[in-house]
């Protein structure tokens, strides 16, 4: 059921977060850190998660990217939950009622 | 004065973990569906009942977790899922900096295991009460012991408790809904991760690193295989804010 390749990554993710958790405390505690510097922290993870979901910007299918733009109009506004269930609805119902490819 | 000064920062240890964990509260409803999602997303990917609580509970890193689990191969592609994670969670270092100040009153065998449970919402909500009890006790002595570990503590044991239980609990569901592309629940994973850049963003300007991670990301996603487009992406907008940022 357990699978150690599997186990392997989990436990090494986790080193990774906690690496991240006490390094600021250790390593730049005591230091002053340059504006630009902390401008690109600032953008980081933003570029990671959009990166992230980079391919359902690019689909081939009209109803993802409909569903897509759907759910893009109701992150703009909408709390989690909404957004999810907007999200979740329009992908399952555009796939039934708008067959074909982009482009 | 006095006398206030005393009742704010007289704590009474007990009630000072039930106070962090009555904040908790609110933060916990909101975690409750992207844990649910998350589980499902996890189990949809090849992930066991036990190894879902293995992930949440050791990471214990939303964003990481449902990235890696968005990339998710069999066998996984290991190098990839930590460096991945390594991005993610970069911003823990300027966290952990920010908040480090307040913890030089606490020995390390006490603020390391405490820092585990630094995410980003126990991070900003002891910051605040932190900074509030210094305003109101003033003074460098207040200062120093404004950071309530105890609070801190309670806030995480709500929080670590919601996410670790939640996403297990997805586990157990996804299985009973199915494929979960089939019925659109794929869709769930760009919807949180927009909502979640909704919560990040600033101004455009700010934000325009986003845009060259995206347009790098997909058409890395288009010309290169497997997931190395997310590395190129992030890496691209990186490089952005780093020309763009004021010295």
């Amino acid at each position: 059921m357990i699978d150690l390749t599997t186990v392997l990554a989990i436990v090494l993710m986790a080193v990774t977060t906690y690496a991240t958790r006490i390094g600021g405390y250790l390593l730049l505690g005591d230091r002053e850190l340059s504006p630009r510097f902390l401008t690109v922290m600032d953008a980081a993870p933003g570029c990671v998660l959009i990166s992230v979901i980079a391919p359902h910007f690019v689909s081939d299918r009209r109803a993802d990217l409909a569903a897509l733009a759907l759910t893009l109009l109701a992150a703009s506004r909408l709390p989690l939950l909404p957004t999810v269930l907007i999200g979740v609805a329009s992908a399952g119902l555009l796939r039934q009622f708008l067959p074909g490819t982009a482009l | 004065m006095m006398d206030m000064q005393q009742t704010a920062l007289a704590t009474v240890p007990q009630r000072e973990f039930g106070r962090g964990l009555r904040a908790s509260l609110p933060v916990m409803i909101g975690f409750v569906p992207f844990a649910l999602v998350l589980g499902a997303q996890a189990s949809g990917k090849g992930f066991g009942k036990v190894e879902v609580p293995l992930l949440t509970g050791l990471n214990f890193g939303g964003g990481s977790e449902f990235a890696a689990v968005g990339l998710w191969t069999s066998p996984p592609n290991i190098l990839l899922i930590v460096g991945i994670t390594l991005l993610v969670n970069s911003r823990h270092l300027l966290m952990g900096a920010a908040l480090a100040p307040w913890l030089r009153h606490l020995p390390p065998r006490k603020a390391l295991p405490s820092l585990f449970f630094m995410c980003d919402e126990s991070w900003a909500m002891a910051l605040a009460d932190a900074k509030r009890r210094a305003a109101e006790g003033g003074g460098a002595e207040g200062h120093e012991a404004a950071f309530s570990l105890r609070y801190f503590l309670g806030l995480s044991a709500g929080l670590y408790g919601t996410w670790v239980v939640f996403t297990a609990l997805g586990a157990w569901l996804g299985p009973v809904l199915g494929d979960v592309s089939r019925w659109g629940f794929d869709m769930a994973f760009p919807a949180v991760f927009l909502v979640l850049l909704r919560g990040m963003w600033k101004t455009a300007r700010e934000a325009l690193p986003w845009a060259i991670s995206l347009a790098a990301a997909a058409a890395a996603y288009l010309c290169l295989p497997g997931a190395w487009y997310v590395p190129a992406g992030a890496l691209a907008g990186i490089a952005a804010a780093w020309i763009g940022a004021r010295r």
